[in-house]
């Protein structure tokens, strides 16, 4: 809820995983009758817990003229329920030592608190709540909706290169509902209503729809007892699930434009069409965007940044999604330079990826950096409450994150160079120039 | 309008009832969990190098920080200097290339950051050795090259420009400016003429006095045993060379004597970045230090604080608002901030120091304290699952002289914290009034609207760099535009000048309330410049009169002539039309461009009187009429800026003289209302004649 949508920039393309030398993360897992997911994890190192719930709803799942939806609507779950009182929800987590944030994303809707280990009922409770009897009054509705608008405002229409990814996805997509972001547009936000709302908790805030995700201090026995008297009696969800099977028709001709902005630096943003999180590519497209920019080795720091000085700032992301989704590649030109200066130094290096072989030493590097991510990517309760539930709902298969590292060992130079050549050609890519506002020759400026 | 409206109608969204567990009520907590800091090692090297060890055997990680405790550099016109030696540090050393350093760590898939005051380096704990020996050389032998510092140097001039356009970076930057004054380590700016200044030896000169042991701590965490580090910390750090460093000293920053409010113009901005703040005397680990962290909790410390549920769960302003109080060994600091529509911008900043008053009245309450107590002391232990937090409450420890059980204890002191404590450090730094309010936001839409929250009815606009700059909506007029056709549309607009010229002599009556009273002010203006200014007000009666060569001043006070100065002014007042003469030897005019006052476009006009005295007029681009003049006035609060607003504009004989007078000069101001304006009256004989 306060640090939304799951977006920055620097979200790293890589899911936190774990290499072979770590210990082995333990935990179990089952089924409610009323079809709810649960995993525990026990860790009795600090005295916390992070009780989490992931609904498997984000803003692909939108109707296309109620765009934010999902995201508003998780703004609206901190509203309170039927044994919560308005504005109580957050106050109770705090007043009891938690902390507790949400954020809604392409596939998902992710809530959580961490928690003194001895208060996991309380959390439990307060989750159970918002499944079973969440609510929402107009007051609450019509607050939330102009905290939303300012949130938007903040996170991108007044930040300087702030509407990349909208701009990126839109330009992107024609087809597949990631053409829109779950920031969704404020038109939209605005015609939201009540009963829309009502409609869309009880297709997908549904027990059959969610996964319960619990890392920390605590007692499997007993918390096993816990979730069964919070969660085992709310009833299955009864209206279908809708999940979006739009494909993207395949790209065959590069997509160009230019978005003027509030900067000063001219930017240029790429993105490439490449396979859906879990597929085999994936993990190779992963790898190549390390070596083009993970580390002040890799190709873009070292070429494009140090050694022609195009760029104060240059990077590549792939951003994992559900369906497949987009590698995106973002530079902020140094000065003096053009943002065609820029692109040019950064299609050479792509150009290099797909013409020559990496070398034995590099690639033992992309590995090393592997490894190094995977890792660390655990070290929180918080982080892996959330990768736990993440594997099970997108792969099926929770262990992964023990041994998802080892798709990424599959992975050769050789494939390394397919992929380069598969994915990261012109027609499959889009390309956005951000320009100065000023430099705007379609209307005069004043 | 906002859409606020509470409907008495709840929908809830199902509204079965669960039978076997009763969940109208919270559940209770379990017993509390033991908090355990543990132990955490330490060992001083011979050079003076103080080491931290925290063992965490979760993750086969370990991370080498390495900091300076330098309380603060003043660079002067070389600003950014350490900023550059920290970064160049990795550029290069005596026995490695870049290439070789930037290679080594990323082949490890290890971390290196260097900093200004430090270095940061993390790894698989099966990579450390690699690790520390790249470290430790970037910590002892840089070596600096000239071709470097010069591509750094454009990084940083081109980084400089995207924080043009950043309201964060705008709005910290120039409240570190306005807090400590740009002669204080804590408010230098950085600029482009400031890197300009660096060279290559002051980068060596600050490398080679600051980065020494003597002055270092080492912290170590992560999955190590001291037993294990230890001989390796003396392998790479034991020959690092100890220095004399300087202390500098620096004189605490002065604060304004009322609140002083600053604008940052970000043209095209849909938000305003608002900010409330004051520096205080609160250092680290003091009485008051804990307590007044409790306070700001209360206030703007998180979600259900005063700020946040007031700004955006209330009214929807924002979508977060919070505030800090900061304690520092130098000079600490308390601020408000958050980011609001253009539209709600002085609403926003109202509730903002409401929130801000109430805390300083006490207006708190026991249920607020416990909630906060309570908060504290789960994040306290939540914050323990990083193994680097107990690495710093060690160095904290030693930097602030702090007793060797403050953190142990830290949680029996946050539950002693009593309410009127949390009143008393409430009041002693919230302190808005000896502090600034900025705002960094859409000039041309939202700067009129907060001149309300300036004492001195003024407010001095910045740069994003923090340097005072003139107001700036002032756009250039359009070509053919001169100070010559903006008088002559004005004349025209009025009645024109052959209507004017009949205007011999003039009647004007008008009143005003003021607290509550009844005011009636009466002007007489004479064939031949004679000018009679009364008030009356039920306290007594008061006159000015001006007989076209000398004037008096009549009050309950006494009676004065008037000269000199004050003869020359009451020259002035007598003109019934000063437009028509402004084109003559006793007025200089000069038009300064189009802005924006008074919700339009205006020609903003420069009247300088041959006594020197000056005041900005402007005329509507639209009607032609005079809209709004300003200019400085000296009061028992030092100079400021009056501003008269003329409105209701009504024709008397063919000419249009406002009706309604709003003057307003800081928190003054007053509506004058004139009730009856009568040209060419007969005039009482002897009206004007003064008896010396």
């Amino acid at each position: 809820m306060k640090k939304n949508l799951l977006f920055a920039l620097g979200f790293a393309g890589i899911t936190a995983l774990q290499a072979q030398e770590a210990k082995k993360i333990d935990f179990v897992e089952y089924d409610l009758d009323n079809g709810m997911h649960v995993i525990l994890h026990e860790d009795h190192s600090t005295p916390i817990v992070s009780v989490s719930v992931l609904y498997h709803v984000g803003s692909k799942n939108e109707d296309p003229d109620r765009t934010g939806f999902a995201h508003f609507f998780e703004h609206l779950l901190f509203e309170g329920s039927e044994n919560i009182e308005r504005g109580e929800f957050f106050k109770i987590v705090q007043g009891n030592g938690g902390v507790l944030n949400a954020n809604t994303s392409f596939d998902r809707t992710f809530y959580y608190e961490v928690l003194p280990s001895n208060q996991l009922e309380l959390g439990l409770w307060l989750e159970s709540e918002r499944m079973l009897h969440a609510k929402i009054d107009q007051k609450g509705v019509e607050t939330q909706r102009g905290v939303v608008k300012e949130e938007l405002k903040q996170r991108y229409e007044n930040t300087p290169y702030g509407t990349i990814l909208p701009e990126t996805f839109a330009h992107a997509y024609e087809k597949h509902p990631y053409q829109w972001t779950p920031a969704g547009s404020a038109e939209y936000i605005n015609k939201a209503s009540l009963e829309e709302f009502m409609e869309f908790y009880e297709i997908f805030y549904v027990p059959n729809n969610a996964t319960l995700s619990i890392a920390g201090d605590i007692d499997i026995k007993e918390t096993k007892k816990m979730v069964e008297k919070y969660f085992g009696s709310i009833p299955k969800g009864t209206k279908e699930i809708p999940r979006p099977d739009i494909v993207e028709p395949k790209k065959t001709a590069e997509v160009r434009d230019t978005v003027y902005d509030n900067i000063q630096l001219p930017a240029v943003v790429m993105g490439y069409h490449m396979p859906a999180q879990g597929e085999e590519d994936f993990y190779a497209v992963s790898m190549l965007s390390q070596l083009l920019s993970q580390g002040e080795s890799s190709r873009f720091q070292k070429v494009v940044k140090d050694e022609k000085e195009k760029a104060i700032a240059v990077g590549a992301f792939p951003l994992p999604t559900e369906d497949p989704g987009l590698a995106l590649m973002f530079g902020i030109t140094n000065m003096g330079v053009t943002a065609d200066d820029l692109e040019a130094a950064m299609n050479e290096e792509i150009k290099r990826t797909q013409e020559e072989l990496i070398s034995e030493k590099e690639f033992e590097k992309l590995r090393n950096q592997v490894e190094n991510d995977f890792i660390s990517g655990n070290s929180s309760v918080r982080g892996l409450a959330e990768n736990l539930a993440n594997y099970h709902v997108y792969f099926g298969d929770a262990n992964l994150i023990n041994t998802e590292i080892d798709r990424y060992m599959k992975v050769t130079r050789e494939d390394i160079k397919e992929v380069a050549n598969k994915y990261f050609k012109k027609e499959n890519r889009v390309v956005l120039y951000y320009l100065p506002k000023g430099e705007d020759k379609s209307e005069k400026s004043n | 309008m906002k859409k606020l409206f509470i409907s008495a109608l709840a929908l809830a969204f199902a509204t079965t009832t669960i039978a076997q567990v009763d969940r109208s009520k919270m559940p209770e907590p379990g017993p509390a969990p033991k908090i355990e800091l543990g132990k955490t090692e330490s060992f001083t090297l011979d050079n003076g190098l103080k080491v931290f060890v925290v063992e965490n055997h979760k993750l086969p990680k370990v991370a080498y920080s390495l900091s300076l405790n330098i309380d603060g550099i003043l660079e002067g016109d070389k600003a950014g200097t350490a900023d550059l030696a920290g970064d160049l540090l990795s550029k290069g050393t005596e026995n490695r290339t870049k290439e070789e350093i930037n290679f080594g760590i990323d082949y490890i898939g290890a971390r290196l950051n260097t900093y200004s005051m430090g270095v940061y380096a993390s790894s698989l704990t099966k990579h450390q050795e690699k690790l520390l020996d790249i470290m430790a050389d970037v910590v002892k032998n840089a070596k600096f090259d000239e071709e470097e510092l010069e591509k750094l140097r454009k990084q940083y001039i081109s980084g400089l420009q995207t924080e043009i356009n950043d309201p964060d970076a705008i709005a910290s930057k120039v409240r570190k400016a306005l807090l400590f004054g740009k002669d204080h380590p804590y408010g230098e700016v950085v600029t482009e003429e400031t890197l300009e200044n660096i060279t290559l030896e002051d980068i060596q000169e600050y490398y080679s006095t600051y980065f020494r042991p003597n002055i270092a701590y080492l912290a170590v965490v992560g999955d190590v045993t001291v037993k294990e580090v230890k001989p390796l910390i003396k392998k790479h750090f034991g020959d690092w060379e100890k220095g004399e460093v300087p202390n500098q000293e620096f004189e605490m920053p002065s604060q304004p004597q009322i609140t002083e409010v600053a604008f940052v113009n970000r043209p095209g901005a849909v938000q305003s970045v608002i900010s409330v703040f004051n520096t205080i005397d609160l250092k680290p680990g003091s009485e008051d230090d804990i307590p007044a962290s409790i306070a700001n909790g209360i206030l703007g410390g998180g979600f259900i604080s005063k700020l946040n549920l007031n700004l955006r769960e209330e009214n929807a302003y924002t979508y977060g608002a919070r505030s800090s109080i900061n304690s520092d060994k130098l000079v600490g600091n308390f601020y408000a901030s958050a980011k609001v529509r253009n539209e709600v911008t002085d609403s926003a900043l109202t509730e903002m120091l409401n929130e801000l008053m109430e805390m300083r009245k006490g207006e708190i309450t026991q249920d607020e304290l416990t909630t906060i107590k309570n908060y504290r002391t789960g994040t306290f232990a939540y914050s323990l699952e990083n193994p680097q937090t107990k690495a710093r409450f060690a160095i904290n420890i030693d930097k602030y002289n702090l007793p060797e059980d403050y953190y142990e204890t830290y949680l029996e002191k946050i539950a002693a914290v009593t309410l009127d404590k949390v009143k008393e450090v409430s009041k002693e730094y919230i302190n808005p009034m000896n502090g600034y309010i900025l705002v960094v936001g859409n000039q041309e839409e939202v700067a009129e609207k907060i001149k309300k929250f300036s004492p001195s009815g003024k407010i001095n606009f910045y740069d994003p760099f923090g340097n005072e700059v003139e107001e700036t909506t002032l756009k250039p007029a359009p070509e053919g535009v001169t100070a010559q056709t903006v008088i002559d549309q004005y004349i025209e607009a009025i009645g024109g000048k052959k209507n004017l010229d009949k205007v011999k002599s003039l009647k004007m009556l008008m009143s005003m309330n003021m607290q509550g009273f009844e005011i009636e002010m009466n002007s007489y203006f004479g064939e031949n410049g004679e000018y009679l200014s009364e008030t009356s007000t039920p306290m007594g009666s008061s006159k000015q009169v001006f007989d076209g060569e000398k004037a008096k001043v009549e009050s309950p006070r006494g009676n004065q002539m008037l000269e000199g100065e004050q003869l020359e002014a009451m020259k002035y007042e007598a003109v019934i039309f000063p437009e028509l003469q402004f084109f003559t030897d006793k007025y200089e005019v000069n038009l300064k461009g189009v802005d924006t006052k008074a919700d339009q476009k205006v020609y903003a006009v420069e009247v300088v009187k041959a006594n020197g005295k000056k005041q900005m007029n402007y005329y509507s681009v639209e009607s032609g009429l005079l809209v709004l003049s300003t200019q400085e006035v000296e009061t028992q609060m030092g100079m400021m800026t009056q501003e008269t607003h003329y409105e209701n504009y009504k024709a008397v004989n063919k000419v249009k003289f406002p009706h309604t007078y709003k003057q307003n000069a800081g928190p003054q101001s007053m509506e004058i209302t004139v009730n009856e304006v009568e040209v060419n009256p007969d005039l009482e004989e002897g009206l004007f004649k003064i008896e010396e």
